[in-house]
């Protein structure tokens, strides 16, 4: 009795990585998955892209990198379909150098797919180092920072940027963040330039976000796969993050059956000795 | 009814009014800001274009137009003004080929301020928290001030100790942060104390290094905690090295160091991101005591499930003055907590003023907040 | 002077800083930005020192023929091919990330993403066996713990809170059976009653809790998150904040050396 328990509170480690790989791996190959409520920020975020007039520009900031991609990647690219499909137009930049081919990436696929134009729906501006100076200045006037695109050609030339000038001329900026950055959009182009943002993030990342979602500086967070899924419901593209989730609940059980375990064999080892 | 919709369709816009413009407050100088009421047609109208004149020799320029604003704009900032000119705008409303002028605003002068009135209370609670800090520092020349026992710093010797009857190195871990930020600075002081007990157990100590200042500033530390425990000649250069510049590369070479060289004792002090779960995992599982801090809040569960101490926070900029017990670094943390207190006294009192605004729905109960909303 | 040199440039840069926060006029506005883009200058430059170092660290373990020396030869060799490789298509296509460049399309693309991919997912394995060593009901705090992270973990996944019945039910199963046993061996009345009481009631409690639970399971976990969670982390936030003050304070004033050699 006494060597069941302690086995069942000194679970192999190895034991738990392969009944949790098994877990993630079957409803992906499977593909099934739940029908679920979208959570209020998301839907928040959704609703302020659908209420965007046609035209509006959107600039999208890629900050995160490859550790990321899997949580973030699926959710760029349907909101890319989103903001495309709504006629927007999309200027990308980022703070991540090693992040941004992924963005560029999924904006090229996309823009491709629904016949977009490079130029006049949509511009690639790069990478600059400084994080605070380069939001700050973008605020002043975006050529202080971005005075070509990432071809090297001169902003004025592009149909689209010619009358962006600064965060007057963009209707909406989304954060893509693993990181810190989503504090700095905040803290420098929300707070002294009243731009309006959108924060997707990891979900490691959102708690971090959410006081600004309470305190409505952002007009909407989404947060990890459940804000990937529920926004892949939202524009009707169900794909990666939405049979990700039925993967994520049947891991959230299995771990909580092997914290009850874990508790039933150490209350038992206590009252035994 | 119809007539009268015909009517507000076709005549001219009528224009904006009551066009105010003043230096925007708080900046360096160079911005004025216009404020104005909107159309009575603002429904109507395709947008606002703001002018702008200067003026040059007593003359006024012509009419430069500044931007193109969407309907229901009330708000410019213009900060492309030059200070000591004079300055006056206009705003027109558009409606297809037909517009209307408001009347010209006051005239502007944008200059640059000396105080940032938005930030007084930041300078108050600066000269408060100055204050408690050089009254405690006067007190600890007279007296040894208490702070309490932090079980995470106790357990430092513990785990070189163990470590050394393991005849196992030591392992420390700076994390991902620069040299500019302060977890790092706090992490290498606790380095400098986990080096001079090194020394002086004859224990090696392996320092890999996320960030290049990091390594070059670990390096001197661990020299001189060797050269403070009298043993110069146990530093090996090559035990403190630059490991990688890109986060998962990281972990995983600490990872492998972990699973090759099998540390008694792992010490996690710094700023993490998402590897730390990766790495105080593994230091787990090969059954080394590990001693962690950071100041990263989202990464402290992960410490706390998977480390056997968690310096939480401040704890951690503790940590320098606790294992020193020099009396100035004591006045600090003495200092610091004290103006804990007066901040819980002054959030309990806001909240208090604010459920009574909240309540009476008069605005003289928000002057607490008001009084500390800084940009 | 080899120690007074420098505390007195950070005694006078802080000290300026701070000063500088005060005030938005020139020269004093930008500082900030011109200090940290003198940082960020500096700081691209030791990006050689520590190339230097970890070269060297695996060069001595290749000389030394030690055991991990094919892994040291493995580091210096991918160094340099992907050095020269980033280089050349850098100069044939503009820039190493072109969208045709070759090194964006099987480097970035097949190798460095799968890494980075990969040693980010280890958090999930991770993640799963530190939750079933740490939640432990060892005392008050660690009970709080464990129930607050089972209702925020299925709280937070679609479904979640249709299971959440039976994982009730199989806890106030526990608690009954081990407030049976605790009741057994008492000799005293009143904590005999006590411990059957609480057996009791948690048989009694399993299906109103579990229907409780099963309705509103998603808010109970949000109002964690949003209200006790969010609270807390305020809390060390400030805490936290003045840490920084007070250990900055104590560079500024030369009090704290350990940076300098």
């Amino acid at each position: 009795m006494k060597e069941f328990f302690e086995k069942i509170s000194r679970i192999d480690r190895r034991i738990i990585y392969v009944i949790v790989f098994i877990s993630i791996l079957i409803p992906l190959l499977i593909k099934k998955g739940f029908e679920f409520e979208p959570l209020p920020e998301v839907k928040n975020a959704y609703e302020f892209i659908e209420n965007l007039p046609e035209g509006a520009n959107c600039l999208i900031s890629i900050d995160y990198d490859a550790a990321s991609m899997p949580e973030l990647q699926p959710l760029l690219e349907v909101m890319l379909i989103h903001l495309f499909r709504k006629n927007l137009k999309v200027i990308m930049m980022g703070h991540w150098p090693l992040g941004l081919p992924l963005g560029q990436i999924a904006l090229e696929k996309i823009a491709r797919e629904l016949g977009k134009k490079y130029g006049e729906d949509y511009v690639f501006l790069g990478y600059r180092p400084g994080i605070a100076a380069v939001m700050l200045n973008m605020g002043k006037e975006i050529r202080m920072v971005f005075d070509v695109d990432y071809k090297g050609i001169p902003l004025d030339s592009l149909p689209l940027m010619r009358n962006v000038h600064n965060y007057n001329d963009i209707a909406l900026l989304i954060g893509f963040e693993a990181g810190a950055v989503g504090d700095a959009w905040v803290q420098f182009a929300q707070a002294r330039y009243g731009q309006k943002i959108i924060l997707t993030s990891t979900a490691v990342v959102a708690p971090d976000l959410y006081p600004y979602f309470q305190a409505k500086q952002i007009v909407g967070l989404i947060g990890g796969l459940r804000g990937a899924a529920d926004y892949e419901n939202l524009v009707k593209k169900r794909g990666f993050a939405f049979s990700g989730m039925t993967a994520q609940t049947i891991v959230h059980i299995i771990i909580i059956i092997f914290i009850i375990l874990g508790n039933i064999g150490y209350i038992a080892l206590r009252r035994l000795r | 009814m119809k007539t009268i919709l015909i009517f507000y369709f076709l005549i001219p816009p009528l224009p904006p009014s009551n066009v105010k413009a003043n230096d925007y407050p708080n900046d360096a100088g160079g911005k004025i800001e216009i404020k104005w009421e909107l159309s009575p047609m603002d429904s109507t109208i395709d947008c606002y274009i703001i002018f702008r004149q200067e003026k040059i020799k007593d003359k006024w320029s012509l009419p430069e137009t500044l931007s193109i604003l969407k309907r229901g704009t009330n708000y410019f900032l213009d900060s492309n003004c030059k200070d000591k000119i004079e300055y006056r705008y206009f705003i027109r409303a558009v409606k297809g080929e037909e517009f209307s002028d408001s009347e010209f605003s006051n005239v502007a002068i944008s200059s640059g301020q000396w105080f940032h009135k938005k930030r007084t209370s930041v300078l108050i609670l600066l000269i408060v928290i100055t204050l408690f800090l050089f009254y405690f520092l006067k007190r600890a020349k007279k007296e040894e001030l208490f702070i309490r026992k932090i079980p995470g710093l106790d357990a430092i010797d513990e785990a070189v100790g163990r470590s050394t009857e393991m005849g196992r190195p030591l392992l420390f871990i700076l994390g991902l942060g620069t040299i500019a930020e302060i977890p790092t600075i706090a992490g290498l002081s606790i380095l400098k104390r986990v080096a001079k007990k090194a020394g002086e157990y004859e224990t090696d100590i392996i320092v890999p290094c996320f960030d290049p200042l990091v390594y070059v500033a670990a390096s001197e530390t661990v020299k001189e905690g060797f050269i403070e425990a009298g043993r110069p000649d146990l530093f090996k250069e090559g035990n403190v090295f630059f490991l990688s510049y890109d986060q998962f590369g990281y972990a995983a070479g600490v990872d492998g160091i972990m699973l090759r060289e099998r540390p008694g004792a792992i010490f996690l002090q710094g700023y993490f991101y998402a590897e730390s779960l990766i790495l105080a995992e593994t230091g787990n599982s090969i059954g080394a005591i590990q001693i962690s801090g950071t100041t990263a809040v989202t990464q402290l569960p992960f410490f706390i499930a998977a480390t056997d101490y968690t310096l939480i926070g401040e704890e951690m900029y503790a940590a320098s003055a606790y294992l020193t017990r020099e009396p100035l670094s004591l006045a600090t943390i003495k200092g610091e907590d004290y103006v804990k207190i007066l901040l819980i006294i002054i959030i309990t009192l806001g909240l208090i003023l604010e459920t009574i605004a909240s309540f009476t729905g008069k605005d003289i109960f928000h002057f607490l907040k008001n009084f500390f909303e800084v940009i | 002077m080899k120690k007074e040199v420098p505390l007195a440039i950070t005694f006078i840069s802080g000290f300026v800083l701070i000063v500088a926060l005060f005030i938005p006029h020139e020269p004093f506005g930008s500082l900030q930005e011109r200090f940290n883009d003198w940082y960020i200058i500096v700081s691209g430059f030791t990006l050689i020192l520590g190339i230097d170092s970890l070269l060297l660290y695996h060069w001595r373990k290749i000389k030394r023929k030690e055991k991990e020396a094919p892994y040291s030869i493995a580091l210096i060799l991918s160094f340099i091919i992907t050095l020269i490789w980033g280089i050349h298509s850098g100069i044939k296509y503009g820039s190493p990330f072109s969208p045709n460049s070759t090194f964006l399309r099987y480097f970035y693309t097949y190798i460095f993403v799968p890494l980075q991919a990969t040693m980010f997912s280890l958090l999930a394995f991770f993640i799963a066996s530190a939750a079933y060593r740490a939640f432990r009901a060892r005392g008050l705090n660690a009970t709080l713990l464990l129930i607050s992270a089972g209702i925020v973990m299925l709280g937070r996944v679609p479904k979640g809170e249709d299971f959440a019945p039976y994982f009730i039910g199989i806890t106030f199963i526990l608690i009954a059976i081990v407030s049976f046993l605790e009741a057994i061996p008492r000799v005293n009345l009143y904590e005999k009653l006590i411990f059957y009481g609480i057996s009791i009631i948690s048989i009694i409690l399993i299906f109103p809790i579990g229907y409780l639970l099963k309705i509103h399971l998603p808010s109970i976990a949000d109002w964690i998150m949003n209200v006790p969670q969010l609270g807390a982390k305020r809390g060390l936030f400030i805490g936290i904040s003045l840490g920084a003050i007070a250990m900055a304070l104590r560079i500024i004033l030369g009090i704290e050396r350990t940076y300098l050699k």
